[in-house]
């Protein structure tokens, strides 16, 4: 079978530190999608994460202008300190096609919860705006994430790079309790059975094939999904359908 | 140079290459502490690796690891309920001398069931190069067997400098690096240069794209061998990886079944 691949987690950008081949422009993003089958990322800059957000927001929504098949993230800090979040933050993001947000708390030395996110928070559940979360880059690690559900259970979470070795035991407890978060595959896919297991207990519907370009291969996870032990119709979902629909659903 | 190309369409379109077999060297069994395991049993380890076209498991059960008590007991189980897929390593835990050497005596009355030994100095808190892993060593050494090792980064128990002294000792037994000296990769790849008995295995390192190619740029593909893990990890997301690495058809091949048929000696049909 083939599948339309919408990758949840692919960056470009040179990161300070040397990463093998990476996509180092939009354009060169694109021409790893285009060889390897990825019809459409939910892209992030690396400057997002390791220079400084709000600049690095800068770059990724130029760079993607125009780029119909890429669709931005935007970093987060805290409200309190208006470097990113400012008054017309949700009138931007529509504007640069920005679909989603990603937090770096342990990077960037701040605490994800109600105290400093409250209201902003409550606004982006309300606008349905995935929150992305990478488990293994300064999410603040598995009792951060546990906290910050509880305080915003309606909250769209997407937790991508959730971890080399296998997370079930962190992962499922959170699809059983939270009905709108989801897990990237990217790892989950290095996961043997980790595709198959988790979709017999909580359904194709919470899964997004990620490949977490530049850092891994995108044919590990692609071939991971093509022929894992589900139904030709999860495989669909997980591959493209599910982003497309958490993309739609945005209010902006 | 021909490309992977083919390989690569033939592993998407199908999930198997029948003209190319996989050997994983590196793989588990059973359940264990520290993580849930998806499939624990060796009848769900024949299913999955017969769907990834995995002609070969060569692995030790969690149990003859970490479990005592029971040693290696489940390995000789697993292997003569499924022997067309499974072969073990037979599992040596120097915290048990008396034990070692009854594992090392028994050897040959399993000679349907082992390829060789696993240790694994971090989890027995004793270096390989320890005088009650010498029994083992000593028989692998004779055979020219394969010795599958734990190793990672330069630790005092399971890094490079540990690894260099037990190649230095037993230069005939053939020494798998489980992992390659995880992060430690350009003392891997030294090790390989130094030692003709050494071989980089891939299981932990193939979720990190470069680390394959540099292997292959400075070394060759001949001295590395493919495993996973298994039921760590997915067989399928490690083909991929290793079809992504961009290596020629003839580099593929020999990771995934010419290198390991070498060291396993077997002759295909």
């Amino acid at each position: 079978m083939t599948l339309s691949f919408f990758d949840a987690n692919l960056c470009f950008g040179r990161p300070i530190q040397a990463v093998y081949q990476p996509a180092e422009t939009a354009a060169d993003l694109q021409r790893v999608m285009a060889h390897n089958g990825i019809t459409k990322g939910l892209v992030w800059h690396i400057a997002q994460r390791e220079y400084a957000a709000s600049e690095g927001n800068r770059l990724l929504a130029k760079a993607i202008a125009g780029r119909k098949n890429l669709f931005g993230c935007w970093a987060i800090l805290p409200p309190q300190t208006d470097e990113v979040i400012t008054p017309d933050f949700f009138r931007r993001m529509k504007t640069r096609r920005i679909f989603a947000l990603r937090a770096f708390p342990t990077l960037h030395n701040y605490i994800i919860n109600r105290v400093v996110f409250g209201k902003f928070l409550v606004e982006v559940t309300e606008r349905r705006i995935p929150l992305m979360l990478s488990v293994e880059k300064a999410s603040g690690g598995w009792p951060a994430i546990y906290n910050l559900l509880a305080e915003f259970p309606n909250l769209t979470c997407i937790f991508c790079d959730i971890g080399i070795w296998n997370s079930d035991r962190f992962t499922w407890p959170l699809l059983e309790n939270y009905p709108n978060v989801f897990l990237e595959t990217s790892l989950l896919a290095l996961e043997d059975a980790g595709i198959e297991e988790t979709v017999a207990r909580y359904g194709a519907e919470r899964l997004l094939f990620g490949s977490n370009f530049p850092e891994r291969y995108p044919e590990a996870a692609m071939l991971a999904l093509l022929h894992a032990a589900i139904p030709a119709a999860a495989k669909r979902k997980i591959a493209s359908a599910n982003l497309e629909g958490l993309i739609k659903r945005v209010r902006l | 140079m021909k490309t992977s190309h083919h390989l690569k369409k033939t592993f998407f379109t199908r999930g198997r290459a029948p003209d190319c077999p996989i050997y994983d060297l590196h793989g588990h069994m059973g359940p264990y502490h520290g993580l849930h395991i998806n499939r624990e049993t060796a009848a769900q380890a024949d299913a999955a690796l017969k769907r990834a076209g995995v002609r070969l498991l060569a692995f030790c059960h969690h149990s003859a690891l970490a479990a005592p008590d029971i040693g290696n007991a489940d390995n000789i189980k697993a292997v003569r309920a499924f022997p067309d897929r499974l072969r073990a390593y037979c599992g040596i835990n120097p915290n048990y001398p008396d034990q070692v050497e009854k594992d090392v005596a028994s050897f040959d009355r399993y000679a349907d069931v082992y390829v060789g030994f696993k240790f694994h100095p971090s989890m027995h808190g004793i270096p390989v190069t320890d005088p009650r892993n010498a029994p083992a060593w000593q028989f692998a050494d004779a055979r020219a067997l394969p010795v599958l090792l734990h190793t990672w980064g330069g630790g005092p128990t399971e890094g490079h400098p540990a690894v260099r002294k037990a190649a230095e000792r037993y230069p005939r037994a053939k020494i798998l690096l489980g992992h390659s000296c995880h992060d430690s990769w350009n003392e891997a790849i030294q090790l390989v240069k130094d030692f003709p008995n050494v071989y980089l295995e891939l299981c932990a390192v193939m979720d990190e794209r470069g680390i394959l190619e540099r292997f292959v740029g400075e070394l060759g593909s001949k001295r590395i061998v493919f495993g996973t893990d298994y039921p760590w990890f997915n067989h399928h997301y490690y083909i991929g990886a290793v079809l992504g690495a961009g290596l020629s058809e003839d580099d593929c091949r020999n990771v995934f079944y010419r290198n390991a048929e070498k060291i396993l000696k077997i002759k295909r049909r």
